[in-house]
């Protein structure tokens, strides 16, 4: 799998963000881009170099779910690969989530090794 | 009836009830309307303005009422859901710190390890380049080396999970964050109830309050004795639920 992946994580907590971007240095990512909400992310995905998306969901503006529908009904976009990481944790999200076309869904708070095991397994298999 | 009764009728009300009639077949309903106030001016003066006050007492009446229902709202669930949010952000910042100091306690042994065997190894490594070991010190060297660059790696790799552990529970921030903005708009939406009561104690007519609609879509965080409805417990129930779903 190729270290080269652009990645782009959405969280409107700064700290979070910093997080993510850090466990995936250590995965040897080192290609990591940064929005606070789904309304900033969506142009950064549409201008056409990100290869993986990591979201949030809960968050003002425009919320990860909306991102997500978003991101799918997008010619262009809809086979990006998508990793939900949130806390919202309600069956009934979790079902959302997958309807709207998501590859993997982590809940916070979660460990390095979850997220590692999440992402090989989403570029191991072809995105949906 | 007397012819005297009669005619003050009739001049008290003859031209109003033409006028009326007319603006009726006219279809003229401000007319109509006007005329009609005129006659029950005439007939009772303080009626209509006696409606009116009743009307808006109704209203304000029932505003209040709307107001109560949703501060005994405030009262009986979202003040005490807004503490038990609090709480538990106070128990997770304190999880979160304790986490953090334990690790940074677990590292400096580690840490302080690597760097005394370091400094041990200085002088007689010193010596050894400049060819002025003596051959029992280059052996004691060579010792002390196979005992230190396997104790320094694991000491090493034992420290930088530790830093990664460290960076994992700063997590808390977004958790607790994401529970403390709840708790701030619920407390603007208790700010705006109040403010309305205060205007409707005061008689003044009142402005709607704001019905927040919220996030139908988002809840936050998991707050245990808060949150309702069917939760997974933990990643491996979310795994279950997705493979379920064929993701």
């Amino acid at each position: 799998m190729s270290k080269d992946l652009r990645f782009l994580v959405v969280d409107d907590f700064s700290t979070m963000r910093r997080i993510i971007k850090n466990l995936l240095h250590d995965l040897g990512y080192q290609n990591v881009a940064e929005a606070d909400d789904g309304k900033t992310a969506l142009p950064m995905l549409q201008s056409g170099d990100i290869d993986f998306l990591i979201t949030d969901w809960n968050m003002p503006g425009m919320q990860g779910l909306d991102l997500l529908k978003a991101v799918r009904a997008d010619a262009k976009l809809a086979k990006l690969p998508v990793l939900m990481l949130t806390a919202e944790a309600k069956r009934e999200q979790i079902i959302e989530a997958a309807q709207a076309g998501v590859n993997g869904y982590v809940i916070k708070p979660f460990t390095a090794e979850t997220l590692k095991e999440k992402l090989d397994k989403i570029l191991g298999a072809p995105a949906k | 009836m007397s012819s005297t009764q009669d005619a003050t009728i009739e001049a008290q009300y003859g031209a109003r009830v033409e006028a009326l009639a007319a603006a009726l077949r006219a279809n003229d309903e401000a007319r109509f309307l006007g005329v009609l106030d005129d006659m029950l001016h005439t007939r009772k003066p303080g009626l209509i303005l006696e409606l009116r006050d009743l009307t808006s007492n109704l209203h304000v009446a029932l505003d209040r009422f709307r107001l109560d229902a949703r501060l005994a709202d405030f009262a009986q669930k979202d003040i005490p859901d807004a503490r038990q949010r609090l709480a538990h952000v106070v128990e997770m910042t304190a999880a979160a710190a304790h986490r953090t100091l334990d690790l940074v306690e677990q590292s400096g042994p580690p840490a302080g390890r690597i760097a005394e065997a370091a400094q041990a190894l200085v002088g007689p490594w010193k010596r050894f380049r400049e060819r002025k070991i003596e051959l029992r010190e280059f052996h004691q060297l060579l010792k002390r080396m196979d005992g230190f660059l396997p104790a320094a790696r694991a000491d090493g790799e034992l420290i930088r999970r530790n830093l990664g552990e460290v960076l994992l529970t700063q997590g808390y921030q977004d958790l607790t964050g994401q529970i403390i903005r709840g708790v701030i708009e619920l407390v603007r939406e208790l700010e705006s109830a109040l403010a309305e009561l205060t205007r409707l104690s005061g008689g003044e007519p009142p402005s709607r309050a704001d019905e927040s609609t919220g996030s139908a879509q988002a809840h936050g965080p998991v707050v245990p004795g808060v949150t309702q409805g069917e939760v997974a417990a933990g990643q491996q129930d979310v795994d279950a639920l997705l493979s379920g779903l064929g993701v």
